[in-house]
């Protein structure tokens, strides 16, 4: 276990260091961030231009920029905004709740729905209860997230008035971005749980709890589900990226001042040490919540140890 | 007598109380520009909050013409014109309440001018400045290098807002950026990047205290989640409604839309080094090619004007007397031919993928080039690239975008910069009458000269067709009808000082 461990964690220092690497160079091919400073207004000079690159530390070569980085990164300092002038650090720690509340509410909607449906679809397999519950899911996913949202803010924000339409002004802010990415991200997962708990149930040793009497309920909850379950989690721990992706999305329709705001308007302003400090902070959390799901097989499957 | 003497002062206590600032005012604009230092930006998002914040030595109003600001008056004094001498408002406090005297204008643009400035894009707007001299208290020269007849509207915005010395000297950059201190109608509160900037009334403001109470910019990027905030009545403007939903608030009862004739002007701009568009036969054909009245009728539903010259009729420069290139497909058609281009031959356009608005007109106007055998090709930029890499070094096709429209409503703003040679955003068109005009006119505080060379500018534009001018924007602002007293602001600089919000 404690192996497992420390090689999944020496992995993810990999991960890291080949995403940091991999933004850090490929934000210095979208421009000079000196020139960006002047977008559409005025003309600056060379002299200008050679004072801000100076200033912002970007006339000196690449890799000593990176390794400042990755150097400050390891002391928990991400570098100085190029726009706001203020600590990286402090801008994502800020941000962060926003962003990662919303995508664990997503998360927790989206398995609220998606288990239940899941286990009904599957123990009425072929049923209408069934067909139902695929054509809904099918309608989940072919919904673009953006669209969704925008739906949702004019049912449940202009029509009805229930919920604030935008905005980030406490719990009831959370309810329409997180049904937004919840809903969809619900639909496949409802999806996999049907076919893998069907795949489940068709297998010898639930087969021999029937036959020995097992109650029904038993046989699917007790037996069944735990396994089925295993699949879904690897599922719901990839989709955790997929998820962030949608949040940055999600972020903008909603106006949730979150790290996927941080993050475009960083690439807007190529604020270099802005971006890179988002990503790496992201990438971070996505690389231990996969660790967390590798981790959760155990729990899930007695059978499973980790060498 | 008694009794009158309290009614008397009852009534007083009442009148002070109405006159109090009251209520909140909420607009929601789609860009946070991070940063509300002055030397700092070029956004107008900025300017859009700054002048709530901060005062200049000079005052633009809503009808866009130049009054008293900090200073209630000004003279050119020298034998050359070369000083500017501004006389300043007594009794005058920033909001944290440094007073407002010679020092701070002197650190203002002693600031600007140095090695801070220098990091910024402001700088190079008021570079005519050679340095500020401080007469007494309230009296200050700003002496000129160089002749700048643009330089008092400059003053009235931007990197020339009135910065407090003490407050800016003991404080880090962060922290004027994140919570700045000026003079203006409003004082900063409290700012939450991407979410809200939080205002309260500055009730000394020397203009008068303001109608409303609290003033909250949110930023929602979202055109339609602003719109859906309008309509759910949980703010009080919004601005930059997209042509497409301006219908739906019209129809729909409590908000109503208020449209401004912007400074913005859209155009197409011509590569001059790559054929067939370095041939003035060509660009004439294409611009008899472009049906302007059809594109403002059908994409823009008429919330544009068709211009002749890459101006508005807001802008000094403007002739009247110049009308745009007449639709005329046939005729566009001979050009071609007298140009011995060929049928089929291939045009690039350029522009802005996230432009919605400008991805339809690109497609009209390469439907109405079709029309005259040209066989056009559209390619889309990112924003931040296209305007810092690819238009600077000429990697766009033969007809690219330009969005164009300074604050400052002076056609010198457009032409130099865009026609001039060797400007950075002009990276191949050149003659010799249009550069002597540009310097000629920007070397003398001669308004009528200046508005003979300018125009001249632009006739030969023209007759060049050194760009094809397209359309003036109109802005367009949704407003709950709670609100009274909004004027929307042409040149995006609101001005709210009578602005209130009834229930």
């Amino acid at each position: 276990m404690v192996t497992f461990l420390l090689r999944r964690l020496l992995q993810s220092v990999f991960v890291l260091l080949g995403i940091t690497l991999f933004v850090s160079f490929t934000i210095r091919l979208s421009g000079d961030p000196a020139v960006a400073m002047f977008q559409g207004s005025s003309a600056p000079t060379q002299e200008q231009l050679a004072l801000i690159r100076e200033r912002l530390g970007t006339d000196r070569p690449f890799v000593e920029q990176y390794v400042d980085f990755v150097m400050g990164a390891l002391r928990g300092d991400l570098g100085t905004s190029f726009r706001s002038g203020g600590p990286v650090s402090a801008a994502v720690v800020a941000r962060f709740p926003a962003t990662v509340g919303l995508a664990l509410a997503a998360l927790a909607i989206s398995l609220v729905l998606a288990v239940p449906l899941g286990v009904l679809a599957a123990r009425r397999r072929g049923s209408q209860v069934d067909l139902a519950i695929r054509v809904v899911t099918l309608f989940g996913l072919s919904f673009p997230n953006f669209w969704l949202g925008i739906m949702l803010i004019l049912i449940f924000g202009v029509q009805l008035r229930w919920l604030p339409p935008s905005g980030y002004e406490g719990p009831v802010s959370f309810v329409l971005p997180s049904l937004t990415l919840g809903l969809i991200l619900a639909s496949s997962t409802t999806r996999l749980v049907r076919s893998a708990l069907l795949d489940v149930l068709g297998e010898q040793y639930v087969v021999t709890a029937r036959a020995k009497g097992v109650r029904e309920e038993a046989v699917v909850y007790r037996h069944a589900l735990r396994t089925a379950l295993i699949p879904v989690v690897t599922f719901v721990g990839l989709q955790i990226g997929g998820l962030i992706g949608g949040v940055v999305i999600i972020e903008q329709v909603f106006a949730w001042p979150g790290l996927g705001s941080l993050a475009l308007n960083a690439i807007s302003y190529r604020d270099y040490p802005m971006l890179q400090g988002t990503i790496t902070v992201l990438a971070l959390f996505i690389a231990l919540i996969n660790l967390l799901v590798d981790l959760s097989y155990a729990a899930l499957d007695p059978r499973i140890r980790y060498a | 007598m008694r009794s009158s003497i309290a009614t008397i002062v009852l009534a007083l206590a009442l009148s002070f109380g109405l006159a109090q600032p009251q209520g909140t005012l909420t607009i929601a604009q789609g860009q946070d520009p991070q940063s509300w230092d002055p030397i700092d930006t070029f956004f107008l998002a900025w300017g859009m909050v700054g002048s709530s914040i901060f005062d200049g030595l000079v005052h633009r109003g809503l009808d866009m013409q130049i009054g008293p600001g900090l200073a209630t008056s000004w003279e050119w004094i020298g034998e050359d014109d070369d000083r500017l001498r501004f006389y300043l408002r007594q009794g005058v406090t920033f909001h944290n309440g440094e007073p407002f005297d010679a020092a701070a204008v002197k650190f203002t643009f002693d600031r600007l001018l140095g090695e801070e400035g220098a990091a910024g894009p402001q700088q190079s707007n008021y570079t005519s400045i050679d340095r500020v001299e401080i007469v007494d208290d309230l009296t200050v020269d700003l002496v000129l290098g160089s002749p700048d007849p643009v330089l008092i509207t400059k003053l009235a915005g931007y990197g020339a807002m009135i910065v407090p010395p003490g407050y800016v000297t003991n404080n880090d950059a962060e922290t004027f950026n994140r919570l700045p201190v000026g003079t203006g109608p409003f004082k900063v509160i409290d700012y939450v990047p991407d979410d809200r900037l939080t205002l309260e009334a500055n009730a000394d403001y020397f203009r008068g205290a303001p109608k409303i109470q609290n003033l909250v910019f949110r930023f929602i990027i979202e055109p339609s989640t602003r719109v859906a905030e309008l309509q759910a009545g949980r703010i009080d403007i919004a601005q930059g409604v997209p042509i497409s939903l301006a219908g739906s608030i019209e129809r729909a009862t409590g908000a109503r839309i208020e449209a401004v004739g912007s400074p913005t002007v859209s155009s197409l701009r011509f590569n001059h080094c790559a054929a067939p568009t370095d041939d003035v036969l060509v660009r004439r054909a294409i611009a008899h090619a472009v049906d302007r009245e059809g594109i403002i009728d059908v994409i823009l539903e008429g919330y544009g004007t068709p211009i002749a010259s890459f101006q508005s009729a807001m802008s000094f420069g403007f002739d009247a007397d110049l009308q745009p290139y007449a639709y005329d497909p046939e005729l566009a058609q001979r050009l071609l031919a007298e140009a011995g281009v060929p049928a089929g031959t291939r045009v690039q356009i350029d522009f802005i993928g996230s432009d919605a608005i400008f991805r339809e007109v690109a497609q009209v106007v390469a439907s109405m080039l079709e029309v005259v055998n040209l066989q056009p090709t559209l390619v889309t930029h990112e924003t931040n690239t296209y305007y810092n890499d690819m238009v600077p070094e000429n990697r766009v096709g033969n007809l690219y975008y330009s969005g164009w429209g300074g604050w400052t409503l002076d056609f010198d703003n457009t032409a130099y910069l865009l026609y001039r040679t060797g400007q950075f955003w002009n990276p191949c068109f050149s003659n010799e009458e249009v550069d002597r005009l540009l310097a000629e006119q920007r070397g003398t505080y001669d308004q009528d000269f200046r508005q003979e060379a300018l125009q001249q500018v632009a006739r030969l534009a023209h007759e060049l067709v050194i760009d094809l001018p397209l359309y003036q924007h109109q802005n367009l602002w949704g407003v709950a009808d709670r609100v009274q007293g909004f004027v929307a602001p042409a040149d995006d600089r609101h001005d709210l000082l009578n602005v209130s919000v009834g229930n």
